[in-house]
C-alpha cells in the first residue's frame, strides 16, 4: 500500500474515486503521476456486498442528509434523497447498470441545434463528437463494451424478450442488449456475468466494469496510488496567486488532515463537487471557489426519467440477468416534430419486491399496490431516460440551516422540471406502454422518476468564462491547476447514460493534465 | 424491543392495519406479524411515533360499531383509507413497506426468488427460459442520423 506525505506537495490530488476520479487517477497513475484518491466512503468489495436491496441501498449510498426544493415530485416524495449515489470506493460506478451509449453529434451543439427554448439555459458544448470519438474508443475498450472493439453481445434474457419484441411489433428498429459494460465473456482479467441481477447493489462476482475492479487496483499495481477511504474532503485551499494549494479532509477518525498538492482534481458528483467549491469561498473567492462567474451549482440536470411496468399472463421472472441489457434507441434520434426537443431511450429494467412496492407508487398504500405486487412473477419492466433542459435556478446551494455529521452546510438541491421534460416523460411513458400492449401487457404502470441516478452540469464546460465552471478539459477557468472530472462538467445532459462519457472526458483531461505537468514539474 | 404500553390485542390492530395496507388475500398472517413487530420495534426507540401509535390504533378502532381487529377485509379498508395521511398511518406504511417485501416468505408467495449469487446466478438456470414470444435480435445497430 502506497502511501505519500501530507506535505508532499507535487501529488495530484482527486477528490472522489468513482467514473471520473477512479478513471482520472488511474490514467495518471499509469504515467508516473503520484496521486492521491480521497474517497468519503469505506472501501467495499464483492463479498461485502448483499443482493437484498434494503440491506445494499443502507450500505452502498451516499445517505448523509440533503435537503430539496422545486416543483419536481422528487421533493414530495424522497425529500432528504435528491440522488441515489454511492459513498464507497468505486463510487457510483459500483451501482450503475453498464448502459454505454454515446452522445450524438447534435448533442454537443444543443443550443444551435434546438434553438432558444424559453425557460432552458442551453449551451453549445466546446467540444465536438470529433474529438470525443478516440476517447470513446478508448473508453470502450477500458470498459469491456458489449458489441463494440470485438466483444460480444450479451444474450436475450427475459426481460429483453418482452422488450424487444414488443419493440419489434410498434415498428421499432434500433434495439439490442447494448452496448452494455459487463463481460459476455471473460476479458481484461474480470470474468463473465453469471447473470445475477443486482446490478444496482455492487457486483459480488466483479463482471461488471467500475473503477472499483478495474481502474483503482490497475491504479494501484504502478505504485503510485495512494487510496484512502472514509477521508471526506471539507474544503480546497489555494494561495495568494490564485493557485489550489490542497485540500483540508476529515480523516477516518474525525481528525482534520491537509494533504497538499499539485494539481486538485474534483470529482465528487454533481451533487457533491458544487458544494466542495461553494464550501471553498475565500476572500479571494467570496462566492465560492472557481465561481466568479456564479454558474457554480447552476444548470443541475437529472435527465428525464420515468418507468413503465407492464403485467402479463405469463411469466417474465425480469430480476434473472443483466438488469439493463436492453436498449431501445429510436426515440433519442433527432426529430423535433414530437412536441419536445431532445431524445430518449428505453431501456430495460427490474426492481426486487421490496424496491417495487416502495418506487411503483411513493406513498401509496392499498390494494391497488399489493394487487400490482401480486403479478410480479409476470410483470416486466423499462426505464425511460432522455435529455433535460438545463435551467439556471435548477441548482446546488449550500444549505442555511442544515449541517452533516462534520458540521459542513449540506447541499440543498432545487428543481423544477421544464415543460419539455413533461412532454418527454409523457411521450416516453406512451411509448413504453404501447411496446408492452404489443405483446399482450394485460396492464401497464407507469411510475415517476426515483431519486436522481444520473446527476449531471453544475460546473458546466463553457468556451466563454462568463458561460461556465470549466474548460474545454474540464479544468476550472478561475483556478489553473484545478479541474473537475464528473458529469457535472457537462455542458447539456444528451438522452445517453453518462458513465461512458464521463470516462471517455476523464481519460482525455488525464492526458492533458499529464502534459500540463510534465511542462511544470 | 416493544413498549409495555403496547397490549398484545393493540399488536393483534397493527397486525390487522398491516393487511388492510397491503392485502394479499394468499398470504398468511406471519409476515404481517413481523411487519407489525418491526412497526412495534421502531416506536420502542422513537417516544414521538410511539405515542401517535397508541393514539392513532384508538382512533381507529372509534371508527365503526366493532373494534377494528374485528372488521371484514372491504370495511378495514375503508377505515384506513379515511385516516391517509395521519403520521401515525404514513410511519406504520413506511416502516411496512419495507419489512414485508423483504420477507423472504412474501417473495417465495411472489415467485421471487431473492439472493443468487451463492446459487450460480441464473446463467443455467433460466435468465432466458421465456418460451412464450419468439427469440428476438440482440444485435446493435448504428443508428442513421437524421438527414
Amino acid at each position: 500500500m502506497t502511501r505519500f506525505e501530507y506535505d508532499d506537495s507535487d501529488v495530484v490530488v482527486v477528490v472522489g474515486s468513482g467514473a471520473g476520479g477512479g478513471t482520472v487517477a488511474n490514467e495518471l497513475c499509469q504515467r508516473g503521476f503520484r496521486t492521491v484518491v480521497l474517497e468519503a466512503g469505506p472501501h467495499l468489495t464483492g463479498p461485502d456486498y448483499h443482493q437484498d436491496e434494503w440491506p445494499a441501498f443502507a450500505q452502498m449510498a451516499w445517505g448523509d442528509t440533503r435537503t430539496t426544493s422545486g416543483s419536481w415530485q422528487v421533493a414530495t416524495d424522497f425529500p432528504n434523497l435528491p440522488a441515489w449515489l454511492v459513498k464507497a470506493v468505486g463510487g457510483t460506478t459500483t451501482h450503475w447498470a453498464g448502459a454505454c451509449p454515446r452522445f450524438k453529434a447534435h448533442e454537443f451543439t444543443a443550443r444551435s441545434t434546438y434553438g432558444d427554448v424559453d425557460g432552458a439555459s442551453l449551451l453549445d458544448w466546446p467540444i465536438a463528437l470529433s474529438e470525443l470519438e478516440p476517447y470513446y474508443d478508448k473508453a470502450e475498450i477500458k470498459m469491456g463494451v458489449t458489441h463494440r472493439h470485438g466483444r460480444p453481445p450479451l444474450p436475450a434474457n427475459n426481460n429483453y424478450k418482452v422488450f424487444a419484441n414488443g419493440a419489434e411489433k410498434l415498428g421499432y428498429r434500433y434495439y439490442s442488449t447494448g452496448p452494455y459494460a459487463t463481460n459476455a465473456e471473460p476479458y481484461d482479467g474480470r470474468p463473465a456475468t453469471l447473470q445475477d441481477g443486482f446490478n444496482f447493489q455492487g457486483d459480488k462476482h466483479g463482471s461488471k466494469w467500475s473503477t472499483l475492479v478495474a481502474e483503482l487496483p490497475k491504479a494501484e499495481k504502478t505504485g503510485n496510488l495512494d487510496l484512502r477511504p472514509e477521508s471526506h474532503v471539507a474544503q480546497i485551499e489555494h494561495d495568494a496567486a490564485g493557485r489550489a494549494t490542497g485540500v483540508l479532509y476529515i480523516d477516518r477518525n474525525g481528525t482534520l488532515r491537509r494533504q497538499r498538492a499539485a494539481v486538485v482534481v474534483v470529482a465528487g458528483n454533481s451533487i457533491e463537487t458544487p458544494r466542495l467549491l461553494l464550501l471553498s469561498g475565500s476572500a479571494q473567492h467570496p462566492d465560492g471557489l472557481a465561481n466568479s462567474s456564479g454558474q457554480v451549482g447552476r444548470n443541475y440536470m437529472r435527465h428525464t426519467t420515468g418507468t413503465v411496468w407492464g403485467q402479463f399472463d405469463k411469466p417474465v421472472r425480469m430480476w434473472r440477468g443483466e438488469t439493463m441489457a436492453g436498449v431501445i434507441a429510436d426515440e433519442s434520434r433527432l426529430d423535433t416534430d414530437r412536441g419536445f426537443v431532445g431524445g430518449y431511450y428505453m431501456e430495460t429494467i427490474s426492481l426486487g419486491p421490496a424496491f417495487l412496492a416502495k418506487f411503483i407508487a411513493p406513498g401509496r398504500w392499498g390494494s391497488h399496490i399489493s394487487d400490482l405486487l401480486d403479478g410480479y412473477r409476470n410483470t416486466a419492466g423499462m426505464w425511460i431516460v432522455g435529455e433535460d433542459m438545463p435551467r439556471a435556478d435548477n441548482r446546488i446551494t449550500l444549505s442555511g440551516d442544515v449541517t452533516d455529521q462534520h458540521g459542513l452546510p449540506v447541499a440543498n438541491v432545487h428543481f423544477d422540471d421544464h415543460p419539455n421534460d413533461v412532454a418527454m416523460r409523457t411521450h416516453g411513458q406512451r411509448q413504453g406502454a404501447s411496446v408492452y400492449k404489443a405483446v399482450g401487457a394485460h396492464k401497464t404502470i407507469e411510475t415517476p422518476p426515483y431519486p436522481s441516478t444520473h446527476n449531471l452540469g453544475t460546473c458546466r464546460m463553457s468556451q466563454r468564462p462568463r458561460d461556465g465552471v470549466v474548460d474545454r478539459f474540464g479544468r476550472a477557468h478561475d483556478v489553473p491547476n484545478l479541474f473537475v472530472a464528473d458529469g457535472s462538467v457537462f455542458t447539456t445532459g444528451a438522452a445517453a447514460n453518462p458513465t461512458l462519457t464521463i470516462v471517455a472526458l476523464a481519460t482525455r483531461q488525464a492526458e492533458y493534465i499529464a502534459t500540463e505537468l510534465a511542462k511544470t514539474l | 424491543m416493544g413498549s409495555s404500553l403496547l397490549s398484545a390485542q393493540d399488536r393483534q390492530t397493527l397486525v390487522n392495519v398491516v393487511y388492510a395496507a397491503f392485502p394479499h388475500s394468499t398470504f398468511p398472517r406471519g409476515p404481517y406479524e413481523r411487519a407489525a413487530d418491526a412497526v412495534i420495534a421502531e416506536a420502542g426507540n422513537d417516544p414521538r411515533f410511539l405515542a401517535q401509535l397508541l393514539q392513532g390504533l384508538v382512533d381507529l378502532d372509534a371508527q365503526r360499531d366493532a373494534p377494528f381487529a374485528e372488521l371484514d377485509a372491504e370495511t378495514a379498508g375503508a377505515v384506513l383509507r379515511g385516516a391517509d395521511g395521519a403520521p401515525f398511518l404514513t410511519s406504520i406504511v413506511n416502516s411496512a413497506v419495507v419489512t414485508l417485501y423483504s420477507d423472504p416468505e412474501v417473495w417465495d408467495l411472489l415467485g421471487y426468488e431473492g439472493p443468487s449469487y451463492d446459487r450460480g446466478g441464473y446463467v443455467d438456470r433460466g435468465f432466458d427460459d421465456l418460451d412464450w414470444l419468439p427469440d428476438p435480435k440482440i444485435e446493435f445497430e448504428e443508428e442513421v442520423p437524421a438527414s
